[in-house]
């Protein structure tokens, strides 16, 4: 390629040291021992998400001021956008790589955002009908997601729910302070109008038969939930004004009336416990909670916990109930003892163990015992394989019989919103490969989850979060209105300029800018690498402040 | 249009006349007002890049890189700053670069002072840069136009040295030339070499010891060539603005007994004083150096070839020997075959900033009247007693 050089006389000497022939000739590419290849990652966000949302795309498109987009973005996994955007836990925020910057980016509060501001409803009728029918046994995230992603491919989907109303623990479950009724009926209705068919007050075992489900529908998706009260197992626990977490916050959902008296006692830590304490303090009760561990093990949501302590919960810790009885004049006495802390268990927390002659009396009208749910599974036929107490499911909510799927808190999953409309979307897409139908999604290639490590912080500007505006404690008291309020639209657009948008490419171009040999070139909407330049120094990966660019070891073509 | 503008504004005027596309500079007293104004000049004009930088080396590196892409570049430093650059100023020269520089003479620290002498810039003699004194704003201004033309002609960069404070800081009346004259007097820069993305090559990698020797052989060619350069281009800026310099100019030499050699404002004090001696009939002159890089051997051979005793005043000294300018002048006057060489005394005064006042310049023309020949190389003027 390159010729001997000969400039033996003096005039033949350029009065400046340059190249003769261009460098285009000098392959520095074989220098090079690593690649960079521009490729893009998983952001912790999208990972963490039971339900796999494109989470960085839907904030890009926020910040872009286009909520329609965004919310026809979360569509596209999550029907619910409007409820998990107030009532999910956001696993998403506590894994959020900003988080080692200036603190996690409100993505909840976006997602509340794109479903307050954003205006996307999809068709009334799926393009093409398809002929074959899904039974889908349960009106709650789980089965109406579930019904969702079905229907948008064409089945004809049964939806049968016991109750009179859909939505199952996000109708009965869910004080409307956490979750307006109005809200969750806009949602619902965008999927019943997709031309779905909802057959409610109608109980399987009772008003229809399993089995006869399952000789007329193609497919069926269990999805009925765990509404059952777990049993407190002391004496004194059938007596009246001992009543069930999830039977009062039912009666209260569904407009029923519900007298409590004056003072209140909550067994229990979860998130049933907080909704069913929390709505008694709203109903007028001095509300005490009783707990066996501290709060460090209470399965509540912090947010919840640290909302109910606001509005002067009392909680008890390391509190055992150990009988209730019936007091002569009115009202009950709840005899409890105190505990320590002992040995992990077998739930990874540690066991609560009485001690001894600490016994102590406490009076309270009503008594609602919240300690968790049980999932029913009476009425399933005897073929179906469940253990401890739930259904036996793969991670697609395959189960153990031809063509039956389940899902949601009727399953072996956290019993928690996100996870039973993630579920419901993994079971839709399992049934539609069960039915012959394509799968347009790309299996998940097993592309790295972007680590903090891996973006340049250099290029972020210190921002603080924008908080989620709460009613304060009294105001709240005063009606059942939402205690979280959302973001301001230019509010949400600003919060959402702080996601670093991990391991997604934005073109700025840095790599191009800063690779010292101009072998990175624009590649109409991407970037090119000129293999036959990069000597593989690494600067781009550097400088990508997102994390996209990684350095491969082999060749790359 | 007249104008009555301190010397470092003259700076700012002449560079944007000149059109100049990137000017990265470091601001250091007393250079700072020539990079303000220039900040405010250009702050709306879009065909100036003005990039602040954090040294001044990176300032001459912004500048190397600038005008290897083939732009008119500017930069102005002084004193510390110019002794930062010194690694750098090799390689524009060697890299044949005609970046255009002000160096505001400010002497060295330690100790600090601010104040003006000339060993700043001639510490940088050997760099390959030409070197002009100015003396008056007015020259300043004229030169700085003159020197990119120069400069990108011969593919050598130019240092323009004007006295701190003395010049850099008075007021003077200034003709500020038409844009239209100064772009028909001063076309834009057609670089031969260049880097260009779509044809790369490479630029001042290793050069083994077949050529590098030819390629300095070339740069004190593009010096020597210089010479003519800097004349024709002072006889065609003449034809358009009416103002003339020369690599040196002659005031009263050609019947004169003693001549003073000067440079930079010095020059301006001078005149007086000559003029002063003139009117008593005593038969003193002046040449004033214009160039220090090209040295002007020949002019300073012709006109001293002819005189009786010369006296080189130096605002700077090259410790260990002796002033500079007295060296160069004595140098050139030695190995050719001159007729006449007459006494040359070595006058070192004004080092920090000390006031070169008519005074002082009439000790250095006594002196050299009484006495026949110098005892010493270095004889010290306005030193505390």
């Amino acid at each position: 390629m390159s010729k001997k050089l000969k400039l033996d006389r003096r005039k033949d000497i350029p009065p400046i040291a340059i190249s003769l022939e261009s460098t285009l000739s000098i392959k520095t590419g074989t220098w090079r021992y690593f690649s960079p290849l521009h490729k893009n990652k998983i952001p912790p966000c999208k990972h963490e998400c039971p339900i796999n949302q494109d989470v960085q795309g839907f904030i890009e498109l926020i910040t872009q001021d286009k909520f329609d987009k965004a919310l026809k973005l979360i569509r596209r996994d999550n029907p619910f956008a409007a409820v998990t955007g107030r009532v999910c836990y956001h696993p998403c925020q506590t894994v959020c790589n900003r988080e080692y910057f200036d603190g996690y980016v409100s993505i909840a509060a976006l997602e509340r955002a794109a479903s307050d501001y954003g205006l996307y409803t999809e068709k009334k009728k799926a393009t093409r009908n398809k002929k074959k029918k899904v039974a889908i046994l349960g009106g709650g995230p789980s089965g109406l997601t579930c019904a969702y992603h079905l229907r948008m491919r064409g089945y004809q989907i049964t939806v049968f729910e016991e109750l009179s109303v859909l939505g199952g623990m996000l109708r009965v479950g869910i004080p409307d302070y956490r979750l307006p009724k109005n809200i969750l009926d806009r949602e619902i209705s965008k999927i019943v109008d997709m031309g779905v068919e909802v057959k409610t007050n109608t109980k399987i075992g009772r008003d229809i038969d399993i089995q006869e489900l399952e000789n007329r529908y193609d497919a069926m998706f269990i999805a009925t939930g765990a509404h059952l009260n777990r049993k407190l197992n002391i004496l004194g626990e059938s007596l009246k004004g001992v009543i069930s977490g999830l039977k009062f916050l039912r009666d209260i959902n569904l407009g029923r009336k519900v007298s409590l008296g004056k003072k209140v006692i909550v067994i229990g830590g979860g998130n049933t416990a907080f909704d069913a304490a929390r709505l008694a303090l709203r109903l007028g009760s001095r509300t005490t909670i009783i707990y066996r561990r501290t709060q460090e093990q209470m399965p509540a949501y912090i947010e919840e916990i640290e909302q109910g302590i606001e509005e002067e919960i009392e909680i008890l810790y390391l509190t055992i109930p150990i009988k209730i009885t019936e007091n002569n004049e009115k009202g009950l006495t709840v005899e409890c003892v105190k505990a320590r802390l002992g040995d992990v268990d077998a739930s990874g927390r540690r066991r609560p163990i009485p001690i001894s002659g600490s016994n102590f009396f406490i009076k309270a009208d009503t008594v609602i015992s919240a300690i968790g749910e049980d999932a029913d599974l009476s009425y399933l036929p005897k073929k179906l394989r469940c253990q401890k107490g739930v259904i036996t499911t793969d991670e697609n909510g395959v189960s153990s019989c031809f063509k039956i799927f389940a899902g949601g808190d009727v399953t072996d999953q956290p019993r928690t919103v996100a996870h039973a409309i993630g579920s419901g979307k993994r079971v839709a897409m399992a049934i539609h490969k069960a039915l012959g139908g394509k799968t347009l999604k790309k299996p998940e290639e097993d592309l790295p989850v972007i680590e903090h490590e891996k973006i340049n912080q250099d290029y972020f500007e210190e921002q603080k979060r924008i908080e989620t505006p709460i009613l304060t404690p009294t105001k709240r008291m005063r009606n059942t209105k939402e205690v979280k309020q959302g973001l301001k639209k230019d509010m949400a657009v600003k919060e959402a300029m702080r996601c670093f948008g991990c391991g997604i490419c934005n073109q700025c171009e840095n790599c191009l800018i800063f690779c010292p040999d101009l072998a990175v070139e624009r590649d109409s909407d991407s970037f090119k690498v000129l293999y036959d330049y990069c000597k593989g120094c690494g600067i781009c990966m550097l400088e990508c402040p997102r994390g996209v660019i990684t350095m491969e070891k082999e060749p790359i073509e | 249009m007249k104008k009555v503008i301190i010397g470092n504004h003259a700076v700012s005027y002449g560079v944007m006349l000149s059109r100049t596309q990137v000017i990265a500079a470091y601001p250091i007293t007393p250079q700072t007002e020539v990079v303000e104004k220039l900040s405010e000049l250009c702050s709306n004009n879009k065909r100036v890049k003005l990039l602040k930088v954090e040294s001044e080396h990176s300032s001459m590196s912004a500048c190397i890189g600038a005008s290897m892409t083939g732009v008119r570049t500017f930069t102005a430093t002084s004193s510390q700053g110019l002794a930062f650059m010194h690694e750098v100023l090799h390689w524009a020269a060697g890299a044949r670069l005609p970046i255009v520089m002000v160096n505001v003479n400010r002497a060295m620290a330690a100790p600090w002072t601010l104040w003006a002498d000339q060993n700043d810039s001639l510490s940088q003699r050997d760099t390959g840069w030409l070197q002009f004194y100015c003396e008056t704003n007015q020259e300043i201004l004229d030169t700085i136009i003159q020197a990119f033309k120069i400069s990108e002609e011969i593919l050598l960069p130019s240092m323009i040295c004007l006295d701190g404070f003395f010049l850099s800081h008075t007021s003077e009346p200034v003709d500020i030339p038409l844009k239209k004259d100064v772009d028909a007097f001063l076309p834009r820069y057609k670089p031969k070499y260049r880097i260009d993305v779509n044809d790369p090559h490479a630029f001042g990698g290793v050069t083994g010891v077949n050529y590098y020797f030819e390629m300095r052989n070339q740069m004190q060619e593009a010096m020597d060539k210089a010479k003519n350069v800097i004349l024709k281009t002072g006889k065609k800026f003449k034809k358009s603005f009416g103002r003339e310099y020369g690599l040196v100019e002659e005031y009263h030499c050609d019947d004169a007994e003693i001549i003073l050699i000067t440079s930079g404002m010095i020059a301006g004090t001078s005149r007086v004083v000559v003029d002063g001696y003139r009117r008593k009939g005593k038969r003193v002159g002046m040449l004033k150096v214009r160039t220090f890089r090209p040295f002007p051997a020949e002019e300073v051979r012709r006109v001293l070839g002819k005189t009786k005793k010369v006296a080189v005043i130096d605002r700077n000294i090259s410790f260990g020997h002796s002033g500079i300018f007295f060296q160069e002048v004595k140098a050139a006057m030695y190995n050719e075959d001159v007729l006449n060489r007459p006494p040359i005394f070595g006058y070192i005064t004004g080092l920090g900033g000390r006031d070169v006042t008519p005074d002082i310049i009439q000790e250095i023309l006594d002196y050299t009247t009484l006495n026949t020949k110098p005892k010493d190389d270095i004889i010290w003027i306005g030193l505390k007693r």
